[in-house]
């Protein structure tokens, strides 16, 4: 298999086919401390693009409560358990990627779900991992903790449902990163579903062939971000590109909060795929389980989100989250505001960083009536 | 991979073959290994496991013009059965080393305007229900679309510049036909609740983009009036269906045995029909998918070359 790097675990790794990174990379953000699970980007993307025949079940983003939600049931711990344990400590990852624990005959260490899997799509909602004893105070991190996981696909950068594909339907688009699958293509063989261990790809029973989130491609082509994105009730996310931490640029708001803040973490980095959505993680949940989600570098990640006030950069980047509908390809942070531009220049947005404060006395006097409600 | 490559190029040579051992095909797919071994050795490999008479399947010719579609016609009781062993796929990834179906009974008949293959096996459960978990029964017949004796195609799905035709037939299409209108989500799960659906509310033109592989007429996506694929294939990866689908074929599954019928035009249509002339030789070929075992796709078991003779 040919060797590609992947700067997420530190390493070359085997990959199906050769390093071919796309002009510009989809990606996003999404600040885990601030989902409400209110599941908007859900049905956001269900109205947009699942309603159809055979689509039923399919969720291309979903929210699920950590440790114990999952959709498809059991996703992640199925395959980290036919991973096995594997050493994810330090910058450089000892362990092996799924491509590089393929069993003979295969690609790639994967597996098909059980349908009954995709049954509860909300399965273990807001369930903790314990209950709280008498006398129990609350304590950082929580001693009995939760925390929600939005999901959509990563568009990895090595993605396992395009190695997989024995008919190459799917592909990843040289322009911008997007993973889609070829409807024409497709002959239902389910690779994808099984290679791909964010379970992402999904297959339609009526018209026989895998379909999977398609990053809201023919918004992303007309500078306006994801759906799931701009529908965020929490204001969670930021949908934008990515660059390599070689290539690295400061001004652009995903690559400050990723490369130079380094408060968000990609999803399982250790299965080798380089996915390219990048969480910032709750820091109320024990490192131990987090650093199991996000890799090695969790507890840094937290210690810089705690610390954000001190950098008014990352402030900046962080107000940009669900400030507009558009991409912001370049921020610039002034005194008072935080300002996104569009690929062009053009400026998007001014999200001052102290939104003004308007007194409404209790008493109306253009009404002359007493206000009820004065928030 | 290598290795198991390596095996096949040492079995042909073990049993005395002779002929030239060429590297393999460049496939579409960039990390299929090259294939060690080429048609010829398998047809002489295979004639010595199938004593059949002449080393192959004889096409018996019989009375009539149209396709050869009943898989219970007569006809077939005066053909005797030819056993061809079939092994799994493994010199493309994925594959299934232990694949369910190890045999098929074949048989073959033609009257001078349609051949039709008759294959028959053992297959304890019927699967034609397609969930994500959930695979259908599948039988194809390979053709070379050229085929010189001195020189038959890949019989692994032919290679760039020998074109093979591949007809599949799949349960899941033989389903569609006896269904006889729209596979509907209740079908899959009976007790299903849907509320609306874009096609419920939006004209035709509209609702292409809603439907996915349907809306761009993938042929696997529709309602099937027949149950086979016609296609045609030059290496892994490449198989592509027929803009014009002549073959056709019936499946019925009986008492643990699945006996379907595969016919084609022995008219050709150019580039990608066999040439089937009376009293010709040709060769054929075969791959079958057991349901139950999730074999789909490159997950399968094929055979060699079967010579094949059509009667005068
Ligand atoms: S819309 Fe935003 S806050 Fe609501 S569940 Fe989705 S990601 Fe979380
Ligand atoms: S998350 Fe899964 S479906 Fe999405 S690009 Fe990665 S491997 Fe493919």
């Amino acid at each position: 298999m040919p060797k590609v790097y992947n700067w997420q675990i530190g390493r070359d790794m085997e990959y199906l086919y050769d390093e071919a990174r796309p002009k510009k990379q989809f990606a996003m953000v999404m600040d885990t401390n601030k989902c409400i699970a209110c599941q908007t980007c859900t049905v956001a993307c269900k109205t947009t693009w699942t309603s159809s025949r055979g689509q039923e079940y399919m969720f291309w983003n979903n929210v699920e409560t950590k440790p114990y939600g999952f959709y498809p049931l059991g996703w992640d711990v199925n395959i980290l358990d036919k991973l096995g344990v594997q050493d994810i400590d330090g910058p450089v990852y000892k362990g092996k990627t799924i491509f590089e624990a393929a069993p003979a005959g295969d690609r790639m260490l994967g597996y098909l779900p059980d349908d009954l899997d995709y049954a509860h799509p909300n399965l273990s909602e807001d369930d903790s991992v314990g209950s709280m004893t008498q006398g129990a105070f609350m304590q950082v991190p929580h001693m009995q903790w939760m925390h929600y996981l939005p999901r959509i696909c990563n568009h990895c950068t090595y993605p396992a449902c395009v190695g997989a594909c024995p008919r190459q339907s799917a592909y990843k688009r040289p322009e911008d990163g997007i993973v889609l699958i070829d409807q024409m293509r497709c002959r239902g063989y389910r690779e994808c579903v099984r290679g791909c261990p964010y379970k992402k790809p999904f297959f339609n029973s009526i018209t026989r062939v895998s379909e999977k989130c398609v990053g809201c491609y023919p918004a992303v082509e007309e500078g306006r971000q994801t759906q799931c994105t701009i529908t965020c009730i929490g204001k969670i996310r930021l949908q934008g590109f990515i660059t390599t931490p070689q290539q690295a640029n400061e001004d652009n708001p995903l690559d400050y909060i990723i490369h130079f803040a380094k408060v968000a973490r990609p999803l399982y980095p250790q299965l080798g795929l380089e996915p390219n959505v990048y969480y910032i993680p709750p820091i109320h949940v024990p490192p131990a389980y987090l650093k199991q989600l996000f890799g090695a570098d969790v507890a840094s990640a937290i210690a810089a989100y705690r610390k954000a006030a001190d950098d008014k950069k990352l402030l900046g980047a962080l107000l940009l989250f669900g400030a507009t509908a558009d991409i912001i390809h370049r921020f610039k942070v002034t005194d008072q505001f935080a300002i996104g531009y569009n690929e062009k220049g053009d400026e998007l947005v001014r999200v001052p960083f102290r939104e003004p404060i308007f007194l409404r006395p209790a008493f109306d006097e253009a009404y002359q009536s007493v206000r009820s409600n004065i928030t | 991979m290598k290795a198991m490559s390596r095996i096949l190029y040492l079995t042909a040579l073990g049993l005395g073959l002779a002929g030239c051992v060429t590297s393999g095909p460049e496939s579409a797919a960039t990390d299929v290994e090259p294939v060690a071994a080429r048609g010829s050795h398998y047809a002489a490999q295979l004639s010595k496991a199938v004593p059949a008479p002449d080393g192959g399947l004889q096409a018996v010719r019989v009375a009539g013009k149209g396709a050869l579609l009943d898989p219970f016609a007569k006809e077939w009781d005066g053909v005797k059965p030819v056993t061809v062993a079939m092994q799994p796929q493994v010199v493309a990834t994925p594959n299934q080393p232990n694949p369910a179906v190890t045999e098929l009974s074949v048989r073959s008949l033609h009257n001078g305007h349609w051949l039709g293959v008759l294959l028959e096996w053992k297959d304890g459960s019927k699967s034609d229900r397609l969930v994500v978990d959930r695979f259908g029964d599948q039988v194809a017949v390979e053709l070379p679309v050229i085929y010189r004796a001195d020189s038959a195609p890949n019989p692994m799905m032919g290679a760039p510049g020998e074109r093979v035709n591949i007809i599949q037939w799949r349960a899941a299409f033989q389903a569609d036909l006896e269904r006889k209108r729209e596979l509907s989500i209740k079908d899959n799960y009976p007790n299903a609740a849907s509320d609306l659906y874009p096609d419920q509310v939006l004209k035709t033109l509209d609702l292409r983009s809603y439907m996915g592989a349907a809306g761009v007429d993938n042929p696997v996506a529709k309602h099937r009036e027949s149950p086979v694929l016609d296609q045609v294939a030059e290496g892994f990866g490449t198989l592509t269906t027929k803009p014009h689908q002549e073959a056709d074929g019936r499946g019925v599954w009986k008492n643990g045995v699945w006996r379907v019928v595969i016919t084609t035009p022995m008219s050709a249509d150019g580039a990608n029909a066999p040439r089937l002339i009376p009293g010709d030789h040709t060769v054929v070929a075969f791959a079958v998918w057991e349901g139950a075992a999730q074999e789909v796709g490159a997950r399968k078991s094929w055979s060699d070359w079967v010579p094949l003779k059509l009667a005068r």
